[in-house]
C-alpha cells in the first residue's frame, strides 16, 4: 500500500463519476478529481526522484485544470441558457 | 512515523470527498466533497514540501474554482435540486471499467511506488523560481497566453445567448 494505490484509486473514482453522473456539474467535478489525483501522483514521483522540475509541471497542470473548469462551467451556462437543461443525456441536440 | 499518519489522514479525507462527489444526489454536498478533496490535495503538496504549489492550489481552487461552481449552481441547477442525479443504467459497466483500470495501473506501476519515508526534500521555492524563469520560461509565457484565451473564450461562450 502506497501513494500509487491512493492516487490510482482517486483517479478511478473520478473516472467512475465521469461515466455515471448525469448532471454536468457532477461530470466537471469528477474531471477535477481525475486531474487532482494525477497531479498528486506527479508530485509524489518528482519528490521521490528529487527533481525540482515536478513542481513547475504540477503548477502547469494546476493552471490548465483551472482553465478547463472555467470553460466547462461557461459551456454549462450556455447550454442551460439555450436549452434549459443541464443533464448530459438530455443535451442531444447539436446546433450552431 | 507521524508523517505516515498525516499521509493516511489526507488520503482518508481525499477519499471521503471523492466518494461524496461521485455518489451524492445533493449538489451542495457535491461542492463540499469537492472542496474537501481539493484541500486534501493541497495537503498532499504540503506533505511533499511544495509550499508554493499548495498555496496556489488553495488560492486557485478553493478560492476560485469552487466559488465559480457555486455561482454556476446558483444560476443553473436551482430547479433540479433534489432530483436524483445518479443513473443506474451504466453503473455496472462503469464500475467494471474503473476497477479494471485501477488494477491495470497498479499492475503496471507496481503497488509499491516511492517509499513514503524517503519522499521529500528541502528548499523547493528557489528551485521553482529558477525552473519557471529559466528552463520553463517559454511554457510559462504560453500559459499566460492560454489564460488570456480562456478569459476571452469564456466571455464569448457565456456572454451572449438569450435567457430562457
Amino acid at each position: 500500500m502506497s501513494i500509487v494505490v491512493v492516487t490510482a484509486g482517486l483517479f478511478c473514482l473520478g473516472l467512475y463519476g465521469v461515466l455515471t453522473r448525469r448532471d454536468l456539474v457532477g461530470v466537471l467535478a469528477s474531471v477535477e478529481l481525475i486531474l487532482g489525483a494525477a497531479n498528486v501522483q506527479l508530485v509524489a514521483f518528482g519528490a521521490a526522484a528529487r527533481q525540482p522540475d515536478s513542481q513547475a509541471l504540477a503548477l502547469f497542470v494546476l493552471v490548465i485544470a483551472a482553465a478547463e473548469a472555467a470553460v466547462g462551467l461557461a459551456l454549462l451556462l450556455a447550454a442551460v441558457r439555450r436549452t434549459g437543461r443541464s443533464r448530459v443525456d438530455e443535451l442531444t441536440e447539436v446546433e450552431g | 512515523m507521524s508523517g505516515i499518519v498525516v499521509f493516511w489522514l489526507l488520503a482518508a479525507i481525499a477519499f471521503v470527498g471523492a466518494l461524496t462527489v461521485v455518489a451524492t444526489r445533493d449538489v451542495m454536498r457535491l461542492v463540499l466533497g469537492l472542496g474537501a478533496f481539493l484541500v486534501s490535495v493541497a495537503g498532499f503538496f504540503l506533505y511533499f514540501k511544495m509550499e508554493f504549489i499548495a498555496i496556489a492550489q488553495v488560492f486557485v481552487y478553493v478560492g476560485g474554482v469552487l466559488v465559480l461552481v457555486l455561482f454556476a449552481i446558483m444560476i443553473v441547477v436551482r430547479d433540479e435540486i433534489g432530483t436524483p442525479a445518479l443513473s443506474s443504467r451504466f453503473s455496472l459497466p462503469a464500475a467494471s471499467v474503473s476497477v479494471g483500470l485501477f488494477l491495470l495501473l497498479i499492475g503496471t506501476v507496481g503497488p509499491e511506488g516511492p517509499a513514503l519515508s524517503a519522499v521529500g526534500w528541502q528548499g523547493g521555492m528557489p528551485e521553482l523560481g529558477r525552473e519557471l524563469l529559466g528552463t520553463y520560461l517559454p511554457h510559462f509565457e504560453a500559459l499566460g497566453v492560454l489564460l488570456l484565451a480562456t478569459l476571452v473564450g469564456v466571455l464569448a461562450i457565456s456572454g451572449k445567448g438569450e435567457s430562457r
